[in-house]
């Protein structure tokens, strides 16, 4: 059995078009391991591949080589969609089905017995919000949010090992979106893999351990989120800085920012940062902040974007 | 085959919630009222004494006779206009399931996409012959109970409509898998359905073509097409107790049918989504 809940090797999908003869290449040679039980975020700019990657993974889509492994299994084979819970992103289920009778159906084609479905249909809706009300409702009938709540709830109804969420709190109101995040955090304890495809990247930055940036097809960056936004340095932050000390400070300061009378200055090293601490404390200044600076998923994502282009 | 009954289920599920199924269902009700309360067939001593419509009394013929014939023209109705709503109400369940952001879904579920396709397939099969049937049944019970004249032919000749409905809706899939487009599919089973009995007059073109390969090409089409016309005989023969001379024209026609459909699961199969 692999240690890796999903395992891609040069996986490469081209499209050609049958009458201009033209190719595009959607994804290009890209290689990923993602661990059993860790949450993984696929990144990526509008026409990236993010979604031709996923759909290789469900066998939606057929690579033009290189392979696809779910739990070592060739993601072609039958049984390696068995332990995939999918939430597609412009999911249209159908609208004639009310939200149990849509759990019911996704249910028996996951191999579901009737029993199992009938006592875990409700429990379900339920942990995604879904009032008793609702169960009963035509899905022709749901908001945006209540069908991406039925969406995840449809996608659960097997116990999957896996979950693959393409842009899983999509339309859902601030509140809906912790309940959601709240829902894959205690799948996330019981050991369930989360791959998630998401525009959002605080989103992302806050939820996800590992991420994978690509860009025109191509794996452009990937790492765990703390060592993408660690920063190489130490930020301190200090008030009440006499003029003499902060002209001083900063022309040691690798950077540095003066707003409403807070200094901040970006050092080097950890060494560095102490020395200035105990020189802004013997002038009798407050330190605000100290520790090692940071930067955003976004700002990561905007530098491998640029750098990629 | 729990799979197979969430799609079958489906499948009815869809149908049900699009209208033109309901009124496919209301026009065989409306039929069988007909039937049931505005013709009166009086028969005396196994002999018929006076048939009345819309309390107007019909010229008397033999029993056996008048109950074939209608039968005959009920089951010629249901085939060609019958399946001509078949089809218009299928093919929009068809192509339905290869909407973006439903099929992915399908897809990602443990089941093969031979098994996903013929699932919808049979579903559909089942959803129009559970109409034929309900008209079928529904009126040789009438006529049963009115007449006392039980002849097996006619509900035989609803297995031969259904037949041929599923080597159309075979046409359809194909027609969907390809192009995802209902009015596509629509268009090229009704030609089938226009040109195959053209085709069925084949001595007769053959006499007034002149080259050798257009009557070959005749000759070729009416072979490989299916044969809606001559169904229609064998079902009229099967009706009126005759002998049917060839069953050439239903076995070339599941060969077809099975051709188009292995075409269409082939076509899935490899298609990307």
């Amino acid at each position: 059995m692999s240690e890796y809940a999903i395992e891609t090797e040069g996986l490469t999908k081209v499209f050609r078009s049958s009458w201009s003869k033209r190719e595009l290449v959607a994804v290009d040679n890209v290689s990923i391991r993602v661990p059993k039980g860790t949450t993984y975020g696929l990144l990526g700019p509008n026409g990236a591949g993010k979604t031709t990657f996923v759909k290789m993974l469900l066998s939606c889509a057929h690579p033009t080589s290189g392979r696809a492994m779910v739990f070592g299994r060739d993601s072609r084979e039958e049984e390696a969609r068995r332990p995939i819970g999918y939430l597609p992103e412009n999911h249209r289920f159908p609208t004639y089905m009310t939200g149990r009778d849509m759990l019911n159906f996704y249910g028996a084609l996951s191999g579901m017995e009737t029993r199992a479905r009938q006592a875990r249909i409700p429990e379900l809706l339920n942990l995604v919000g879904l009032d008793e009300r609702a169960h009963n409702l035509r899905l022709g009938k749901y908001s945006k949010g209540m069908l991406q709540r039925v969406g995840l709830a449809q996608a659960l109804i097997h116990s999957p090992k896996l979950l693959v969420l393409d842009e899983p709190s999509d339309g859902v109101d601030p509140v809906g979106r912790k309940q959601i995040r709240d829902v894959l955090h205690g799948l996330e304890k019981q050991g369930v893999t989360i791959f998630l495809n998401s525009h959002l990247l605080a989103e992302v930055e806050l939820f996800c351990h590992e991420v994978a940036i690509i860009q025109k097809g191509k794996l452009a960056l990937t790492g765990t989120v703390q060592e993408l936004t660690s920063g190489s340095g130490y930020r301190v932050e200090s008030v009440g800085v006499p003029e003499a000390l902060e002209t001083e400070l900063r022309a040691k300061a690798k950077s540095f920012a003066a707003t409403n009378g807070r200094l901040s200055l970006l050092f080097g090293s950890r060494q560095e940062a102490n020395q200035v601490v105990d020189l802004l404390r013997g002038n009798g200044c407050e330190i605000e902040s100290l520790g090692p600076s940071r930067s955003t998923l976004e700002e990561v994502f905007m530098k491998t974007v640029e750098a990629a282009k | 085959m729990n799979a197979t009954l969430a799609l079958i289920e489906d499948t009815f599920r869809e149908a049900f919630a699009r209208r033109v199924l309901w009124g496919f269902f209301g026009c065989c009700t409306v039929l069988l009222l007909f039937l049931m309360f505005i013709m009166r067939v009086d028969v005396v001593a196994g002999a018929l004494a006076t048939v009345t419509i819309f309390g107007r009394s019909m010229p008397s013929q033999d029993l056996q006779n008048l109950v074939q014939q209608t039968q005959s023209v009920i089951a010629m109705v249901l085939y060609f206009a019958g399946m001509a709503l078949s089809v218009f109400a299928s093919a929009g369940l068809v192509s339905a399931m290869f909407e973006p952001g439903r099929i992915e879904l399908l897809i990602s579920k443990p089941v093969s996409r031979t098994h996903l396709l013929l699932g919808r397939y049979l579903g559909n099969v089942l959803v129009i012959g559970a109409n034929i049937l309900y008209l079928v049944i529904g009126s040789w019970i009438i006529f049963g109970i009115k007449t006392q004249v039980w002849g097996m032919g006619f509900l035989l000749s609803s297995l031969c409509t259904i037949f041929i409905f599923a080597v159309l809706l075979a046409v359809l899939v194909l027609a969907g898998v390809l192009w995802d487009s209902a009015a596509v599919g629509i268009m090229i089973t009704f030609a089938i359905m226009i040109v195959t009995p053209i085709l069925a007059q084949k001595n007769t073109i053959e006499r007034l073509l002149d080259s050798e390969w257009s009557r070959d090409l005749v000759k070729v089409l009416y072979y490989v097409l299916p044969k809606t016309s001559d169904v229609s005989i064998i079902i009229r023969h099967l009706i009126l107790n005759q002998p049917v001379e060839s069953w050439m024209p239903v076995w070339s026609t599941a060969l077809f049918g099975i051709v188009v459909l292995g075409a269409g699961i082939w076509r899935f199969q490899r298609r990307t989504f």
